[in-house]
């Protein structure tokens, strides 16, 4: 059933087959499997084509950097795009499709690309898709379907996600050998330790390793050392968690995968979890990348990383090949040989070097292994799968060979470029990188933040190095953060020295990289040699540019793979040295991570707090659709026997101007602001004249921006000497809360004022029109309410059919009007109260749109309605609330020339002569209706209404000098129709001497 | 009068929609205190006309340590160098704002009573860290956050008054009123795989 699957061995459970599909087709796995070595088990050579050129290819990889096996997984909703098959475990009914390959992986229509592989080269989208302009949407239709990896899921995610908040002394990232022994080390001094490791299990490169750690096999060591993390309380163990993004601060970020391994049927509970962690010390311990070689053809299926063979034969127990060709210029591959041979393969190899390796070299032989050194590969022969290899001499110069080619017939490459430490979280928190010479790699540098990297994402890679460095950089971060960590003897391990790492990023072929194959740097992205030296024939000269004019490192690669390679072909191409071109930027995410587990809890009815008034389900159960102002949920208006908007608000106005209508304004913002210097404090504020109002009194006020522009507005009134109470903007109440108290804390610290918020404290009931002081009266009033004891605009204390209230005499609507103040724990019984006892008067509640009509009758402006952060209180016609005898926050600015121009926007009326259309607002005003374009703008409708109570529609303007041109008519642009005139009017409709408000 | 009259949390529709979540040992339980009321004092811990009066009064010593709470008959949360939450019975806290106001007329402060205006919730059970720690950013960890540690932060996506108030453990949460709802929702939400149960205190 499984042809590649050796007999015994490996960390697979192969008492639990499991079935699987891919692309359609049918195959068996085994529990402990991921989705890349069933698929080798099963001898799938093509799991997917390439970007551009979709040619065949297959596996490469073992984990984070695999390339071609990027693959959709599940159905439906659960479908998740952008997967690499090295990283997704196994389960049973799991369904993979490539993501790329149209039919399929296996037979793809989209490969005749291939055969125009020199029109696909650096800069192809650039160059062709340009011209003409106008087809530019033909194009993109076309180069976005065959875009991507995989899609998203359109239907609405059924799945939960969550956040956690963690902080701890020291976090490892990666839970290989060196991670291991730096958790361990600090967990044991005490340290609060989290270890996140992005795979199933702990071990890293010592899963199903064939080695001792001390006296014992290295499972046994990973055994016990996780059984003793396991036993420390404090130390978090988090594998299939992904460390993918290092921030500023020590904060770093954690993508748990907590049942994407499960069949889909036995999830439950969170499927991913987002950690955010804040950790005083970082270990770093991501591990290394082991390079490609650079050679024609080298994109082959069954063309693959030395280290992944060996990893697919000792842990999954899989022979990815049966004749293999090991291609190296270092040491590290002849374990892999090591590794086919055991798995019962022929295995040759070519080693560049002319010396071949050190004491692996010797076990290689005793193994019967033929070694081939000073060679290199220079070409495959084979499409669909690898058929055999051409060899020829190498002298060391990268210019030319030295011996024609020999072939060799095999079905695998295993290569092996040397390795590229992990240096990405390193590089994400700020760290530069350094090349080594003598390694012959970029290694982590300086840092910038608290942490530290160990293992081979340091440039280490022996085992002894990795244990020792782990150990050393555990104790070390906890001991910074005041644990002494007990002194332990590492165990030993047996490695011989080894020869080194010779220098080898592109393979010279028989000719020049463009009249021969495409050797691949970047396999995802289609990137060769030659499209880098095309780069720079071109005039590119930064690798950030070569980088974005080849693709190079984009898309899941992030660097992974080939950036090094490119990085040495683009220097060489240059002329100049690997470390004088630098290496792209690292960026987050590592690997990708999905939207759900970025918004976490914040969807559905938790996307952004609800606040409601204490009167809101009142409003609910009387059927008023809401609508969001800021984050209140108000009612919108009270529609009776299935009335529309338009009807209910005509209603609804009619009742207030003629009787009585009640509603609920709790969501104003309300500031307590006391003390011996208030006065003072608020004349800076506020524009007009604070200090001669009497207790008592109310007033409206607006307060500037250091502009010169209106921010809020809102009655104020003074309740006390020393005490004020200010009311604000549904809006912009924590803004001018904040706002007061920053002038308060950092500029005048020597004003003794407090502020209280007292937004939610008090509800505010409006009752609004002719009859409201009847029922105000009918519930009993501790005070007098007729016009002469308590007239327009001011505040008492008293007390209203039974409750402790404060009252204003205030009005948004023009109308008679008061509003209750009163706590917030019997708001809901006051406002049954007045609702009952006005019956009589037909009381009507009423929500924001009638509140909106009503103002606007009256030209009351709706700061962030009517203004936008550009309007002057004389561009809205309030010269008469800017105090001459004060100064007062913004009132310089008013001076400036820009904020005396004649022609500002000014606030208008607009009235239309077929007193029938209600123009939208936003609606573009001109001057004439037949200017060429592009036809100037001369102001913009800000509030727009069908007045009932005048029986036509009204609007709120702002018009380049307006307030001169009353009488005048512009033009009204709508779109798809004449442009409509109407005629600029004053902004007041309703009672424009105020009579009724004053009664 | 007043005393004649119900108080309301606001919470009531809420509790009667999460009425069905009850368990019977659920890993969190909130109970929501409408029976306390909240003071917010105002004044410098340096004024001799603030200080002393008011301590004679409360009978206690007001907490001078940033972002920490005392007390046994109140209890008070320091909120900043000149600001403090005074959480009592709801019942007594008009009175009791009357008389602070009284005790310090004759120098700058301030006494407003909030009891409308924020409630406290308390959370309880052995998984009740875990549940805060998936909205807020402290470190709640016993050794950092330990009994009588205040703070103000955000939970979720609502600001909070956090504190500790015994090792139990039992945290307070003093949201205000308008956030309130949803506060609740969102614990409900993110207790939901512990198990949580509300009730009314």
């Amino acid at each position: 059933m499984q042809p590649q699957r050796l007999p015994t061995g490996g960390r697979i459970d192969r008492s639990k087959p499991l079935i699987f599909r891919f692309d359609g087709r049918k195959f068996e796995g085994y529990a402990g499997d991921t989705l890349a070595s069933a698929l080798l088990a099963n001898g799938v050579s093509i799991v997917g084509r390439s970007f551009k050129l979709r040619r065949p290819r297959g596996i490469v990889g073992g984990g984070a950097e695999e390339p071609n096996a990027i693959m959709q997984i599940g159905k439906g909703a659960h479908a998740q795009p952008n997967l690499r098959a090295t990283q997704v475990e196994l389960y049973d009914g799991l369904v993979a499709r490539a993501t790329k390959g149209w039919p399929g992986a296996r037979f793809d229509l989209g490969a005749i690309n291939d055969a125009f592989g020199k029109v696909f080269s650096a800069g192809f989208y650039y160059k062709t898709f340009m011209r003409p302009k106008s087809w530019w949407h033909l194009y993109e239709r076309v180069i976005r379907a065959s875009a991507g990896f995989g899609r998203a899921p359109v239907e609405k995610d059924p799945d939960h996600y969550e956040h956690r908040n963690a902080h701890c002394d020291v976090l490892v990232a990666g839970g290989g050998p060196a991670g291991l022994a730096a958790a361990l080390a600090a967990g044991q001094a005490g340290a609060r330790v989290m270890l996140a490791d992005e795979q199933n299990e702990f071990g890293g490169s010592l899963l199903g390793a064939k080695r001792n750690v001390g006296d014992a096999p290295a499972e046994e060591w990973l055994r016990r050392t996780i059984e003793s993390l396991a036993a420390l309380d404090n130390v978090t163990l988090l594998p299939r968690s992904t460390v993918f993004g290092y921030y500023d601060h020590n904060f770093l970020a954690i993508a748990e995968r907590c049942t994407d391994h499960l069949p889909e049927a036995d999830r439950a509970g969170v499927r991913q979890r987002l950690w955010r962690v804040r950790a005083k010390q970082v270990v770093l311990a991501q591990g290394a990348f082991e390079r490609p070689l650079a050679f024609c053809n080298n994109d082959r299926p069954g063309v693959m990383l030395a280290s992944a063979v060996s990893q697919y034969i000792r842990r999954y127990a899989v022979r990815p090949g049966r004749r293999a060709v090991v291609f190296t210029n270092n040491d590290s591959a002849y374990e892999t040989a090591l590794d086919l041979a055991e798995a019962g393969s022929s295995v040759v190899i070519v080693d560049s070097r002319a010396g071949g390796a050190g004491p692996l070299g010797e076990r290689a032989a005793q193994a019967g292994i033929s070694v081939i050194a000073g060679h290199v590969v220079t070409d495959v022969v084979g499409r669909r799968r690898v058929r055999g290899v051409q060899v020829a001499g190498w002298s060391g110069n990268p210019a030319y060979l030295v011996e024609s080619s020999i072939r060799i017939d095999c079905d695998l490459v295993a290569m092996s470029g040397g390795w590229s430490p992990a240096v990405h979280l390193h590089s994400h928190a700020g760290g530069r990188n350094v090349w080594d010479a003598e390694r012959h790699c970029f290694v982590p540098g300086e840092t910038t933040q608290a942490n530290v990297s160990a293992g081979s994402c340091n440039g280490t890679l022996s085992l002894r190095g990795c244990l020792r460095e782990g150990n050393e950089s555990g104790r070390a971060a906890a001991s910074r953060c005041g644990f002494e960590a007990p002194d332990i003897e590492l165990p030993s391990t047996s490695e011989g020295h080894e020869n080194p790492l010779q220098p080898l990023w592109r393979v010279p072929a028989d000719a020049e990289p463009e009249r021969c194959p495409k050797q691949f740097l970047d396999y995802q992205n289609d990137t060769s040699v030659a499209d880098i030296r095309l780069a720079v024939r071109e005039g590119y000269r930064n690798v950030e540019h070569v980088k974005r004019y080849t693709a190079l490192g984009f898309g899941t690669d992030q660097g992974k793979l080939g950036n090094i390679n490119g990085m040495a072909v683009l220097a060489e191409c240059l002329g100049k040295s690997i470390p004088e071109v630098g290496t792209t930027t690292f960026r987050p995410a590592y690997t990708p991570v999905t939207f759900g587990v970025g918004a976490g809890e914040n969807v559905g009815d938790l996307y952004d707090p609800v606040r409601k008034t204490a009167i809101h389900e009142w409003h609910v159960a009387a059927g008023a659709p809401m609508e969001n102002v800021g984050q209140w949920h108000r009612p919108w208006y009270f529609p009776r026997d299935n009335e529309d908007l338009h009807t209910a608000v005509a209603r609804e106005c009619q009742a207030a101007r003629q009787s009585l209508g009640i509603m609920d304004a709790s969501t104003l913002g309300k500031i307590d602001a006391r003390g011996p210097d208030v006065v003072d404090f608020l004349e800076r504020i506020y524009t007009h004249n604070v200090g001669t109002m009497k207790v008592g009194r109310c007033a409206y006020g607006i307060m500037l921006g250091e502009d010169g522009m209106v921010m809020d507005d809102g009655v104020m009134a003074r309740v006390g000497e020393q005490r004020f109470y200010l009311t604000t903007t549904t809006g912009g109440a924590a803004n001018v809360l904040a706002w007061l108290e920053s002038w308060l804390q950092t500029e005048w610290p020597e004003l003794e004022v407090f502020l209280t918020s007292l937004t939610d404290q008090f509800s505010t009931i409006a009752v609004v029109g002719p009859n409201s002081r009847r029922v105000l009266e009918k519930l009993g009033c501790s005070i007098d309410l007729d016009k002469d004891s308590f007239p327009f605009m001011t505040v008492r204390d008293a007390e209203l059919g039974g409750y402790p209230v404060q009252l204003f005499r205030v009005s948004f609507s023009g109308e008679l009007a008061f509003e209750i103040n009163i706590d917030s724990s019997y708001a809901l019984q006051m406002w049954k109260t007045v609702m009952a006892a006005g019956e009589e008067f037909g009381i009507t509640p009423y929500g924001t749109e009638t509140m909106h009509v009503l103002r606007a009758e009256k030209g009351f402006v709706i700061v962030g309605q009517d203004t936008d952060g550009s309007v002057t209180p004389v561009d809205l016609g309030m010269n008469w609330l800017l105090s001459k005898d004060k100064d007062f926050l913004g009132k310089r600015s008013l001076a400036r020339p820009d904020c005396v121009r004649d022609d500002r926007k000014q606030l208008v009326g607009l009235l239309s002569p077929d007193n029938g259309t209600v123009l939208p607002e936003g609606t573009q005003l001109v001057e004439t209706p037949d200017a060429p374009v592009p036809v100037p703008m001369c102001g913009h409708v800000t509030s727009s209404y069908m007045s009932a109570c005048l029986g036509h529609p009204i609007a709120l303007a702002l018009v380049a000098g307006g307030r001169a041109r009353k009488a005048e008519t512009i033009y009204a642009a709508l779109p798809g129709r004449e442009p409509m005139p109407v005629t600029v009017t004053a902004p007041v409709f309703y009672d424009p001497k105020g009579e009724r408000q004053h009664v | 009068m007043s005393e004649l009259l119900t108080r309301r949390h606001g919470l009531e529709f809420l509790l009667a929609e999460l009425g069905g979540s009850r368990m019977a040992d659920p890993g969190a339980s909130v109970t929501i205190r409408g029976d306390l009321g909240h003071i917010n004092l105002r004044g410098r811990a340096s004024d001799a006309g603030f200080l002393p009066p008011v301590e004679k009064l409360l009978g206690q010593a007001l907490p001078i340590e940033p972002n920490t709470v005392s007390g046994e008959r109140h209890q008070v949360f320091w909120l900043g160098p000149d600001e403090w939450l005074i959480v009592t019975p709801a019942a007594g806290a008009l009175e009791l704002a009357e008389r602070l106001r009284q005790a310090t007329s004759g120098t700058h402060a301030s006494v407003n009573d909030i009891s409308g205006g924020q409630i406290a919730l308390m959370l309880q059970g052995a998984e009740c860290r875990e549940l805060l720690a998936k909205g807020c950013a402290l470190d709640l960890h016993p050794s950092v956050f330990a009994a009588g540690d205040c703070a103000q932060s955000g939970l979720a996506r609502a600001n909070v008054l956090l504190a500790l108030m015994d090792a139990t453990p039992t945290f307070m949460i003093v949201v205000r009123r308008s956030f309130s709802d949803y506060l609740c929702r969102w614990l409900a939400h993110a207790g939901s795989d512990v198990g949580i149960a509300f009730r009314d205190a």
